[in-house]
């Protein structure tokens, strides 16, 4: 028997994908890896394997996020966090997790395959995801290192502001709608649909 | 639609990125003690809800946020928010005072056996809305 | 021809809106005609001297242009071809584009010739409360004559009977102001606002912002509002802090200032459309604070048939001539009862429209408006009202008006002047548009200087300005607007960076207005004289006064019984004048009778702008598993489960749904099967109080299971009756992994988390989802582990190694899996979960290593026959939120030992335990090739006609092919001491079936099968 075969999420729309004709560009991010972490974020033992373990402290405050070369962490609740790394290095980081949380109350879970990630750039990000989010993304903290839940097109997902200029933000929605999401965003985002909010008008 | 701030992280949001869990201060009586509970008293557990018009006391999920259950007191008329306060708090002293009817005897009872819960940072009253919806930006809860 | 003689030369009328350069063809009703850029479909066949653009709802009486914009209610029309066709649009609001196609609305077969006419003819027989009259008795005529004749009449335009080929989208914003209404007032509150620097939204549904500025009198600031408009327009483009929506109505205004607003998007412009913008988009609005400056709208008067085409309101009138260059007519006289029908006639004759009357409700007019007319040589008639309207080609054109003295009252005139005509333009005083001030529970007092309702007391950050507040001149619209946006910046702590000038306006005063609520008439009453007060409706004064004989006294009685102010109109011109009537009916003052509700939305707005981007393939949110496209390819039928795809079955050439069903059964009895069963909800369990969780939520016990076996467990709502189930597996001491039904998934983690939140506060747990990491399938069948054993791997799948009920993890083909012994079919089944972006992969190579073993997908259909072949029940099919575990059968899985666990005090009550309860039980037909329905009922004897008692219903019933016979599960009251006993199952259309009781296993009670 050969290697296991991998599928993206949007494996499938390879050839009808065509972000060309959109007012920004969307694309598929494949090869990070991720992992739940549950713990007390009240716990110091708690924090301090944690960070021995992703050589990183982890972000507190609601909404923020840490980055320190190729791992970030996103901040999901007071006691829940989305460690993203490079795909082919989620296994050994969850063994290492697992090991210095040893009996401390925790839970580390492999999750890389539970959801995709869709990456959207320009500047009309912020428009395109307030047509399928009352989140207000113009809001003046919601810049590059913010990452919420929310609910967008109707479903759950996760939006991480990545950069501002131009601005990035990568949407983790569950697998089974990455199709629904990325067709979503296609209808929505035309050029001709592109509203200009709050831009300035010279002339 | 309303509009509600999780108080435990902080992000406001329509209520459709909330959940409403339906009354407050419920007390389950098979946890304290599951081998003596009365059929009448296992009816008003599960069915007995308050419905008062004014002052009310409910549990919300900050559903597409933290994912945290919290406590809410809520005016069913003007539907204003009063308080925000923990899941396993009482409501701050001075909206308590302003409960009426069923809720005042029920707050009577609770902080008889229970003092009222100590200011939090979790916890916030709702700044007045006749100054419009965005005057007072809630500060999150620090952790 | 583009309209003469009703087009006005460029030297009498310049036409403000039109560019004479730019010719634009259009249709109406099928005629061809043609417009000026700028044109609306109103001013562009008014030009054509067409006055009659529609007939009314229930008379089908000819009708014209009456208003200015979206108040308009007769000029209802029908815009687009195919699925683009849009009914019930105001004529007044639809912008001209080359090729419009218009058509008429309530005509047939034309608009000239019209059948229904004969309605009116009818009126007699047709007064307030018609429908509840007549279409009472007897009771069997309802659904085959009286449903079919009212919906044959009910309704306005027709909608299109084809799919929409253009998108739509709905916008969510946060602003700090949202300002409604782009009137002087609107745009001063705009002004000031925005110069704080706080976010501003400024929204109008018309195409240019403005509202009545280019036709009314008076400047701001030393210019005329024109400019003063257009300069702060050019403001508002450059701040980067306040956005104009034009072409965008504000429909509802609701809790915690949530606010929506429809935008036409494209309506005035294919070639957008053709870009692929949206037609129209809605606007989900949160604000700070709301100013409202919706404006007012001119009333109506009521006189003697004031319905006929050419009798228009003064300002329509006035607006047709300063912004289309378009003449209401040859020659027309001026009914007013206040200052502002004066301007009208100034201006209309100073555009060379020649006004041959003034008539003047009141007996001492202000001289300052009548000397100036006076002096511009117009006959000012004062003291007087129309008391009748002559007509010709069938009332579809005026000739003439009668004039005579005005008295309040009932009485018939008897002296009146005949002046001729063919057109009226009326001016009853203004009503403030207050439907947004009211959606949201804003409080009304009536105002006895302007007779009509103003907005008092309301509960929320909303305030109203300008002639919406009652306020109609002009220094106090621009100062009320200012101080608005000012307050409203300040409330939400802006400050400006450097102070904006207060707008200045010069004061003038004008004349009180005299209230007229019915005009007297010739001829006796309310024979062939008809007093309209709502015209889309086609409700007049004396249906009005009849309801009040009849004891329709609260006024929202009244709205119901008439239908006065009801649908799109929601009473914009007729709710005070109705209110007029009946307190001349009944002798109350106005704000003692009240008025009605004003519901959103303000004006209709399209299914489109809801439904937003929520059609076709984006209907609803489709989940795939990772298997999706393979089973599409398979020619798979589907079966939604929650927001799921799952393959239902998999028909190949030739074959239909039963064939394909029986032959996946058939295979995974015999040979091997394949399954993709990615759905079902997975969710790890972790922390030192992991198994008292268990404990707690599932009514067995779970604390006993040793690390690696699995068992299966059910779980109870607090209520006591059954809401999930499925296999949880202990991966560690501290650590489980539960499954749960493919609906429930979401739920149960949700579950869960509430009761460790929220009750079991102490007990340190952790629950995440992972229900999508895994794809997990099951293979089952006699030939599974030969499958299996082909591949590599480093589990030991012999039957001593992995026993049935336990759990193995390695890789197998060189895929991570995860492999749990267990089984849903009752056959040698496992497991195998691998994550999702490995599915594909191994679902291929299973499919691969069994072909010369049999290997066959299955579906759920067939998944659902194995089980039922098994009695396995279906959370869903077998419960219905009413059913306990000892129901069916299962109280071998309650525990008698936890002393706690959710439901299980409430399964105690009496009434659960009683013996006469329905229980789940097996029914085998007398007939095996009859196959009972789903739900069909069992009673307790036939009888020739219903009522019979019900004893019981079918859950699941299917044909199985492994047994060669029908089977199915019901649940029967008292069924479990009823073995063996006959049950009848009466069926639709007379056939009745009998099956025996039996119990639901129908194979395999030992379970050998599955433990190989």
């Amino acid at each position: 028997m050969s290697e296991a075969v991998y599928t993206s999420p949007l494996a499938h729309l390879e050839d009808t994908r065509d972000a060309a004709n959109l007012s920004i560009s969307i694309s598929e991010i494949s090869d990070r890896g991720m992992i739940d972490l549950r713990g007390e974020a009240g716990s110091v033992k708690f924090r301090q394997a944690a960070k021995a373990a992703l050589g990183i402290e982890l972000p507190l405050k609601p909404r923020s996020t840490a980055v320190k070369g190729d791992l970030t962490v996103l901040w999901l609740s007071i006691d829940q966090w989305l460690v993203c790394c490079p795909r082919d290095k989620a296994d050994g980081l969850i063994g290492k997790l697992r090991k210095n949380l040893g009996e401390i109350h925790s839970l580390a879970v492999d999750v890389t395959d539970a959801r995709a990630i869709i990456r959207l750039e320009g500047d009309n990000v912020r428009e395109v995801l307030m047509k399928g989010s009352s989140i207000d993304f113009t809001l003046p903290d919601y810049k590059a290192g913010l990452a919420r839940r929310l609910v967008f097109a109707e479903i759950a997902a996760l939006a991480h502001i990545v950069a501002d200029k131009p601005c990035t933000i990568d949407i983790y929605v569950f697998r089974s709608y990455a199709d629904y999401t990325w067709k979503w965003i296609e209808a929505t985002a035309k050029p001709a649909a592109t509203i200009g909010l709050f831009s300035k008008q010279s002339g | 639609m309303l509009i509600i701030q999780c108080p435990v992280c902080g992000a406001e949001g329509d209520e459709t990125d909330f959940h409403c869990g339906g009354q407050a201060h419920i007390a389950r009586p098979a946890t304290s003690d599951p081998d003596n509970i009365a059929d009448g008293e296992q009816r008003d557990y599960l069915f007995m809800r308050f419905n008062p018009k004014g002052l009310h006391f409910e549990r919300w999920r900050c559903d597409r946020g933290c994912g945290k259950w919290f406590h809410a007191a809520r005016d069913t008329m003007s539907l204003d928010f009063k308080a925000y306060y923990g899941i396993t708090d009482l409501p701050p002293a001075e909206v308590m005072k302003q409960a009426t009817g069923q809720w005042a005897d029920f707050f009577k009872q609770a902080t008889a056996t229970r003092p009222a819960a100590k200011k939090t940072a979790a916890k916030k009253t709702v700044a007045k809305k006749s100054a419009g919806r965005k005057a007072a930006p809630a500060k999150a809860k620090k952790s | 021809m583009t309209g003469k003689p009703y087009r006005l030369p460029e030297t009498a009328a310049k036409g403000s809106r039109i560019d004479r350069s730019k010719q634009i063809s259009f249709s109406f009703d099928g005629t061809r005609m043609t417009g000026f850029a700028g044109d609306t479909v109103a001013s562009a066949v008014l030009a054509s001297g067409r006055k009659v653009m529609g007939r009314s709802f229930k008379y089908h009486r000819p009708r014209g242009l009456i208003g200015l914009g979206s108040e308009e209610m007769n000029a209802l029309i029908g815009v687009g071809e195919g699925g683009r066709k849009e009914p019930n649009l105001r004529a007044t609001q639809v912008e001209l584009y080359d090729g419009l196609t218009a058509t008429s609305q309530n005509r047939w077969p034309s608009l000239d010739f019209d059948v229904g006419i004969i309605n009116n003819k009818f009126s007699r027989f047709l007064p307030g409360g018609f429908y509840y009259k007549t279409f009472m008795w007897p009771r069997s005529f309802w659904e085959k004559v009286y449903e079919p004749f009212i919906r044959n009449a009910a309704g306005l335009g027709e909608a299109a009977g084809e799919h929409d080929p253009d998108t739509y989208e709905q916008m969510h914003v946060h602003v700090d102001v949202l300002v409604v209404g782009g009137g002087v007032s609107g745009i001063a509150a705009a002004h000031a606002a925005a110069a704080s620097g706080k976010r501003v939204m400024l929204a109008d549904e018309n195409p240019v912002l403005g509202g009545v500025a280019d036709i009314s009198a008076g400047d701001i600031d030393g210019i005329s509002q024109t400019d003063w408009v257009a300069a702060r327009q050019s403001e508002f483009e450059k701040s980067g802090n306040c956005h104009v929506l034009t072409r965008t109505t504000v429909v509802g205004h609701y809790h915690h200032n949530y606010v929506l607003a429809a935008e036409r998007v494209c309506d005035h412009d294919p070639d957008l459309l053709a870009r692929g913008a949206p037609r129209h988009r809605l606007w989900k609005i949160r604000a700070g604070q709301v100013i409202v400056a919706s404006g007012a709208l001119e009333r109506p008067i009521a006189f003697a048939n004031n319905d006929r085409p050419g009798i228009m309101m003064a300002s329509a009138a006035r607006a047709m001539v300063e912004r289309y260059a378009i003449s209401p007519g040859m020659n027309g006289v001026i009914f007013t009862n206040n200052d502002d029908g004066y301007l009208t006639a100034l201006k209309l004759h100073e555009a060379g429209v020649a006004v041959s009357r003034i008539i003047d409700v009141r007996k001492d007019v202000p001289t300052a408006f009548a000397d100036t007319a006076r002096k511009a040589g117009l006959n000012v008639h004062t003291g007087a009202a129309i008391a009748g309207v002559e007509t010709a080609s069938g009332g579809k054109q005026i000739t003439a008006v009668k004039i005579a003295p005005y008295s309040v009252g009932r009485g018939r005139v008897v002296n009146e002047e005949r002046v001729d005509c063919d057109f009226v333009a009326v001016s009853g005083g203004y009503n403030p548009v207050v439907h947004l001030w009211c959606h949201n529970g804003g409080k009304l007092r009536f105002d006895d200087d302007i007779q009509s309702f103003r907005p008092d007391r309301h509960g929320d950050p909303i305030t109203v300005v300008g002639s919406a507040n009652g306020s109609f001149d002009l220094k106090t619209c621009v100062e009320e607007g200012f101080a608005s946006g000012e307050t409203a910046a300040k409330a939400l702590g802006g400050k400006a960076a450097k102070p904006v000038k207060k707008p200045m306006v010069k004061a003038h005063s004008a004349g009180p207005i005299q209230p007229i609520w019915f005009a007297p008439a010739t001829g006796k009453y309310n024979e062939g004289n008809k007093h309209f007060i709502d015209f889309q409706n086609d409700v007049t004064a004396a249906d009005l006064e009849l309801a009040q004989r009849e004891g329709y006294e609260s006024v929202e009685h009244t709205k119901r019984y008439t239908t006065l102010g009801m649908a799109t109109d929601q009473g914009k011109t007729s709710n005070i004048n109705g209110l007029g009537v009946i307190s001349d009916a009944t002798g109350k003052r106005i704000p003692e009778i009240g008025t009605t509700t004003f519901r959103p939305p303000y004006t209709p707005y399209s299914f489109g702008a809801i439904a937003g981007t929520k059609t076709g393939e984006l209907f609803l949110p489709v989940r795939r598993t990772a298997i999706f496209d393979w089973h599409k390819k398979q020619g798979a039928t589907w079966e939604p489960v929650g927001q799921w795809r799952r393959a239902y079955c998999y028909p190949q050439a030739g074959e239909g749904k039963q064939d394909a069903i029986n032959r996946e059964i058939l295979a995974v009895r015999e040979k091997v099967g394949l399954l993709d069963a990615s759905t079902l909800g997975k969710i790890e369990i972790k922390g030192p109080d992991a198994a008292k969780l268990l404990d707690l939520v599932y009514t067995n016990m779970f604390s006993t299971l040793k690390v690696g076996k699995a068992r299966y467990g059910l779980m109870m709502s607090e209520m006591g009756f059954l809401m999930d189930d499925g296999v949880t597996v202990r991966l560690g001491e501290d650590h489980y992994l539960m499954h749960t039904t493919s609906g429930g998934a979401d739920n149960i983690v949700a579950w869960l988390e509430e009761w460790l939140q929220t009750e079991w506060t102490s007990l340190k747990v952790f629950v995440t989802s992972v229900t999508e990491q895994w794809s997990q399938f099951a293979i089952a069948g006699p030939q599974a582990r030969a499958v299996l054993d082909k591949l590599d791997g480093d589990i030991d799948l012999s039957p001593e190694a992995f026993e049935f009920m336990s759990y193995r993890e390695g890789t197998l083909a060189g895929y991570p899996v995860r492999v749990f012994r267990i089984s849903f079919s009752g056959e040698l089944s496992y497991e195998i979960a691998t994550p999702s972006g490995y599915g594909r992969g191994l679902w291929d190579v299973l499919m691969q290593a069994g072909k010369s073993e049999g290997m066959t997908a299955y579906g759920t259909e067939a998944l659902h026959v194995l089980r039922a072949e098994k009695g396995f029940i279906v959370i869903g099919d077998e419960t219905d939120g009413t059913v306990t575990p000892h129901d069916v059968g299962m109280s071998w899985a309650v525990s008698k030992k936890k002393s706690d666990f959710i439901g299980k005090r409430s399964l105690e009550q009496a009434f659960l335990a009683s013996q006469g309860r329905k229980q789940l039980v097996g029914l085998l037909t007398t007939d095996p090739q009859d196959v009972l329905p789903d739900g069909a009922y069992a009673v307790e004897s036939v009888k020739s006609a219903p009522p019979m008692k019900m004893i019981g219903h079918v859950t699941s019933s299917y044909f199985s092919p492994t047994l060669q016979r029908s089977i199915a599960m019901a649940l029967i009251e008292g069924g479990q001491s009823k073995m063996g006993e006959t049950v009848s199952f009466p069926l639709e259309g007379g056939k009745t079936v009998e099956a025996v009781i039996s119990s639901p296993v129908f194979l395999d009670a030992e379970g050998k099968r599955q433990n190989v």
